[in-house]
């Protein structure tokens, strides 16, 4: 009896969701999929945003689906091969080139060309390939910030204001000079003090690991250096790069005012959690990690700009666009989605909830208004891009070279390697022959 | 020819093989069997510890630390959240029992043809079916995703099920070593007694399977359960989602949300577990068979 | 007249062979047989996953063969299924005698044993970073010293084994305990009466018996440890400290997904395919002669 009654429920069951299974993605003709990688925040934001937009739009809905992020680029490809995937779609710098140039992209410079002007002129010309723009920009990073704790800076009587690093003059360094008085040892010695001992460090100063959008491209860019130059990786023939490079794999492994890179080369997390945790006092990170650090710090912290090298104070930065499905076959309804989040009223939301910064330069406000309600001065971020930004043309090809750049500089970050010139240089040709390999 | 078949199971188990129970050799078994489940539990401890810290603490303290304050948190907001995570297990549940029904019966069928029949060319089309398991799923995935894409069936709940429905090589690999092992004098006396194939399979083979087909169904029922690449590939958005791609959408670019994705691990191992629950008994039966002619 | 029973008998033996085979056939045809030999036909192709497809001829198979990556992940695979699959097969084995001694509560440790193979990878594989973590990990407090377990290049793969040996002795012991379970009690009964001692009986007349459980966890074990990702890719993501960690399937997604060269993965994981065809025959020829299927 049980049996025939839990029988019939499972075959209801599965009649039922095999009924409601329709036609597979897009559904209606008027519903536009917008994908974005998982992330709540940001999600509850575009529906605010989209719901107003279907008020003015009765007669289309957005759906948002997310894809977690770990898989985000390969379930990407995978439906852009099979002529599927959302209408809109988020792609970040690294990973648009190769779309752009297989024309999987609805080119936005002719769809939208008035509109070009209200965003961030920073995301505007990163995502510029053979003069077109092929998304419309959403979030940017801005630069990259100090994150303090201010009782250990305070106990440490270090200034974090208008600090200055320099990989050649040790008087200049008056960085390394703070960050020394700010690391402690377990007898309660700083690493500027006779007797430090580098084997028992309770608090390190700084976070300077294998992270290039946090530490090692600014370090380059505010050096005068390059990473990337036409279509090639250059850093190993550019000597402002490799001192720069150089620089921060001494703050670890002769400096010591940085955790072992065992802990941090696999776990990006290791230096905000320490952070986090009250045993690091200075964390250079930008705007991804705001909310991170405002919901998690359970003492005083404070943003300050990043140290200025011999070029200035020159960040890496990040920005994210929206790019529409050229396959897509819903266009006129796409094409209107478009045209709304690039809007000011359709960007408002992201900012409100303080995710990221809006590359609508409109609608940045509601982003300053949202952290300067806890205090926060997040116009920082933005100012980090004044003097300039690292440049980092996308370099097509370059997805084959990262594992072996990486496992390269993880391994010269780990202070194994005796010649890091040499070092570098071998992978940087290695990552060059890949990519036109 | 009688042959008479006796179920033992634990209580009977004990008159029919009458083990001398040393002391000895029970206290090694325990200490194995108790020192081995510790081992096995201590990350799962650390799991769940996490899916009862608050996001807070996790974030400020060693992931290893105590949670205090002990809360439910995670669990609730999983729940009550706008994750999808409901409607994924609901999914999941159905996908892997349409599964476990066909993929079992099919499987069986090849099973008994490969074990107990002669046909021309069954020894090369068994090891065809077993040589497709060689080929590394991470290449394969990408054809049979254009397959169903040219055939309309992106996002659908055939699409999760199709591929698996119709037979597994690794299910009828293990059901063919189990029919191979059966005796055929069992078999060929209900030949002569004119019985058809279809009716020895179902009449005398598989109840003689019941061990064998239920750790088989249960081992079908948590692979499909946690399979996550192709379900990843071939959906998209809330409808279709299942419990794998629910869990890894809990975490950001920025922020893995380790306390949540505890919690939902935890939660979707418990209905595996009733599952076996349900089913141990006769997993773990088995059927002697006693007395010829 | 007895001629014409048996070709009757015969005919209806192979249609109904057949006819069992027929939807397994079906669906191994279309959904795992179409795609490897699309696979094949990639492996001449280069195809960057979103553009059209190219001829290249024999030049992908050229560029993996003399793919030092490559190989080397071949290297490091072989040393992890030649620690691992023994491993697990002798823990798996002495779990399941252990269990089939049916002490009161043997159930409950079944369960227990057998979470982590149910258990999603995910989750399993940031609690084994946190245990083996240099800083507060549970491991090395344990130990009481600081070891960079996963960033030195010789403790990563013992690291991944006995993650992947942690993940599956429990299944593994479900098939030797069902394996033993079959094991008729009369014939070990009489051999005890005979007076063979212990290890005699498990030696001589259990473990010969217990021959198709082996096949079975040996060729399926092989099979799937050398297509160990999940594990891999948590602890040693990008192959680890001096590609220590760096296995195959890691190599054949990584060319698949990110190298945008699906025809050179296709050629991997071909080769891939030889392999475990030679070393599953090998294993068959091994237990061809030596296994008795039925004690009748």
């Amino acid at each position: 009896m049980k049996r025939s009654i839990s029988t019939l429920v499972t075959v209801g069951l599965t009649l039922g969701l095999a009924a409601c299974s329709g036609t597979g993605d897009g559904g209606d003709d008027n519903t536009v999929t917008f994908r974005i990688w998982s992330d709540d925040a940001v999600a509850a934001a575009y529906e605010q945003s989209f719901a107003e937009f279907t008020a003015q739009n009765p007669d289309i809905t957005v759906q948002i689906n997310q894809v977690p992020w770990a898989n985000y680029w390969d379930k990407l490809r995978a439906d852009l091969s099979g002529g599927g995937g959302d209408d809109i779609f988020w792609v970040n710098a690294p990973n648009y080139a190769s779309y752009a140039d297989n024309g999987n992209l609805v080119n936005i410079s002719e769809l939208l060309p008035d509109a070009v002007s209200d965003w961030e002129p920073s995301a505007v010309e990163k995502y510029t390939r053979d003069g077109s723009l092929w998304g419309v920009p959403q979030l940017i990073d801005g630069g990259k910030v100090l994150y303090y704790n201010k009782k250990l800076v305070s106990d440490a009587e270090v200034d974090l204001a208008d600090l200055t690093w320099d990989p050649s003059n040790e008087q200049a360094d008056t960085f390394l000079q703070a960050l020394k008085k700010l690391t402690v040892d377990s007898a309660g010695r700083t690493a500027d003090q006779p007797g430090f001992d580098p084997g028992a460090v309770t608090q390190y100063g700084f976070n300077a690991a294998w992270d290039f959008d946090a530490i090692v491209g600014n370090f380059i860019a505010s050096n005068g250096g390059l990473y990337q130059d036409s279509g090639k990786y250059v850093f190993a023939d550019d000597p402002a790069s490799v001192d720069a490079i150089e620089y921060a794999v001494d703050l670890i492994n002769d400096d010591h005012v940085a955790p072992s890179s065992a802990d941090t080369n696999d776990n990006l997390d290791f230096s905000r959690d320490q952070f986090l945790q009250g045993k690091l006092a200075v964390f250079e990170s930008g705007a991804y990690n705001l909310a991170n650090i405002s919901e998690g710090a359970d003492f005083e912290w404070g943003i300050t700009p990043i140290p200025a090298g011999p070029s200035g104070r020159i960040p890496v930065t990040n920005s994210i666009i929206a790019a529409g499905n050229s396959a897509s076959e819903n266009s006129e309804a796409t094409q209107k989605v478009l045209d709304w989040i690039g809007s000011e009223e359709g960007s408002e939301p992201l900012g409100a909830n303080g995710a990221l910064i809006p590359a609508v330069t409109g609608a940045q406000q509601s982003y300053f208004d949202f952290w300067a309600s806890k205090g926060v001065d997040a116009t920082l971020f933005p100012a980090g891009v004044q003097n300039g930004v690292l440049k980092n043309d996308p370099v097509p090809g370059a997805q084959a070279a990262s594992a072996d750049l990486d496992s390269a500089f993880k391994e010269i970050f780990s202070g194994r390697v005796g010649d890091i010139q040499e070092a570098l240089k071998e992978a940087q040709d290695n990552a060059n022959e890949q990519i036109s390999g | 020819m009688v042959a008479t078949l006796e179920k033992t199971g634990v209580g009977a188990d004990q008159e029919i093989r009458p083990r001398r129970r040393t002391l000895v050799l029970d206290v090694i078994t325990y200490t194995v069997l108790v020192v081995s489940s510790l081992l096995v539990l201590g990350p799962f401890l650390l799991s769940t510890m996490t899916s009862l810290k608050s996001s807070k603490q996790f974030a400020a303290e060693p992931a290893t630390s105590f949670p205090s304050p002990l809360t439910a948190d995670s669990y609730v907001g999983l729940i009550q959240g706008n994750y999808g995570f409901g409607r994924s297990i609901l999914v999941t549940a159905v996908v892997s029992l349409v599964i476990v029904v066909g993929q079992t019966v099919f499987s069986v069928f090849a099973a008994y043809a490969f074990a107990r029949l002669e046909f021309p060319g069954r020894d090369f089309l068994f090891w065809a079916y077993l040589s497709t398991l060689m080929v590394p799923g991470v290449v394969t995935m990408i054809p049979l995703y254009l397959l169903l894409s040219e055939s309309g069936l992106r996002n659908t709940f055939w699409a999760l099920v199709l591929p698996f429905v119709f037979g597994s090589p690794y299910a009828i690999f293990l059901l063919r070593q189990h029919f191979l092992s059966l005796p055929t004098d069992l078999i060929s006396a209900a030949r002569l007694d004119g019985a058809g194939h279809l009716r020895i399979l179902w009449h005398v083979v598989v109840p003689l399977s019941k061990p064998v087909v239920s750790t088989l169904a249960v081992i079908t029922a948590v692979t499909h359960w946690n399979s996550f690449l192709w379900p990843l590939i071939i959906t998209s958005g809330d409808r279709w989602q299942v419990i794998t791609v629910a869990t890894a959408n809990l975490q950001t670019q920025f922020n893995g949300n380790w306390t949540l994705v505890m919690a939902a691990t935890t939660i979707a191992i418990v209905p595996l577990l009733a599952l076996f629950v349900a089913f141990h008994k006769t997993i773990v039966s088995s059927l002697t068979i006693k007395g010829f002619n | 007249m007895p001629g014409v029973v048996r070709s009757t008998r015969r005919r209806r033996e192979i249609l109904s062979g057949y006819a069992f085979l027929l939807p397994s056939l079906i669906g191994i045809s279309v959904f795992l047989a179409v795609p490897i030999v699309t696979v094949v036909w990639l492996s001449f192709q280069k195809w960057d996953l979103i553009g059209p497809a190219e001829f290249i001829g024999l030049d992908n198979f050229r560029a993996v063969l003399t793919d030092g990556r490559f190989l080397h992940s071949l290297i490091v695979t072989t040393l992890f299924v030649a620690a691992a699959l023994p491993l697990q097969t002798v823990l798996g084995l002495g779990l399941g005698m252990f269990l089939e001694r049916r002490v009161p509560g043997s159930a409950v440790f079944r369960v227990v044993l057998l979470l982590p193979w149910v258990a999603a990878p995910l989750a399993l594989g940031i609690v084994w970073k946190w245990i083996f973590a240099p800083t507060d990990g549970l491991l090395n407090a344990i130990v009481g010293q600081r070891i960079e377990w996963l960033a030195t290049p010789s403790l990563v793969l013992p690291a991944i084994v006995v993650v992947s040996v942690w993940t599956n002795i429990g299944y593994v012991s479900l098939f030797f305990a069902a394996g033993l379970r079959a094991i008729p009690s009369d014939v070990v009964d009489a051999s005890r009466i005979d007076g063979a001692g212990r290890w005699h009986r498990f030696r001589y007349i259990s473990l010969p018996l217990l021959r198709p459980t082996m096949f079975f966890v040996l060729v399926t074990g092989l099979i799937s440890s050398f297509q160990v990702f999940d594990t891999a890719y948590a602890l040693a993501p990008n192959g680890g400290p001096e590609r220590a960690g760096d296995v195959v399937t890691g190599r054949i997604y990584y060319e698949a997904f990110q190298s945008f060269q699906f025809g050179r993965a296709a050629v991997m994981a071909l080769v891939l395919f030889v392999i475990l065809v030679v070393f599953t025959l090998l294993q068959q020829r091994y237990f061809r002669s030596r296994t008795t299927y039925e004690v009748a």
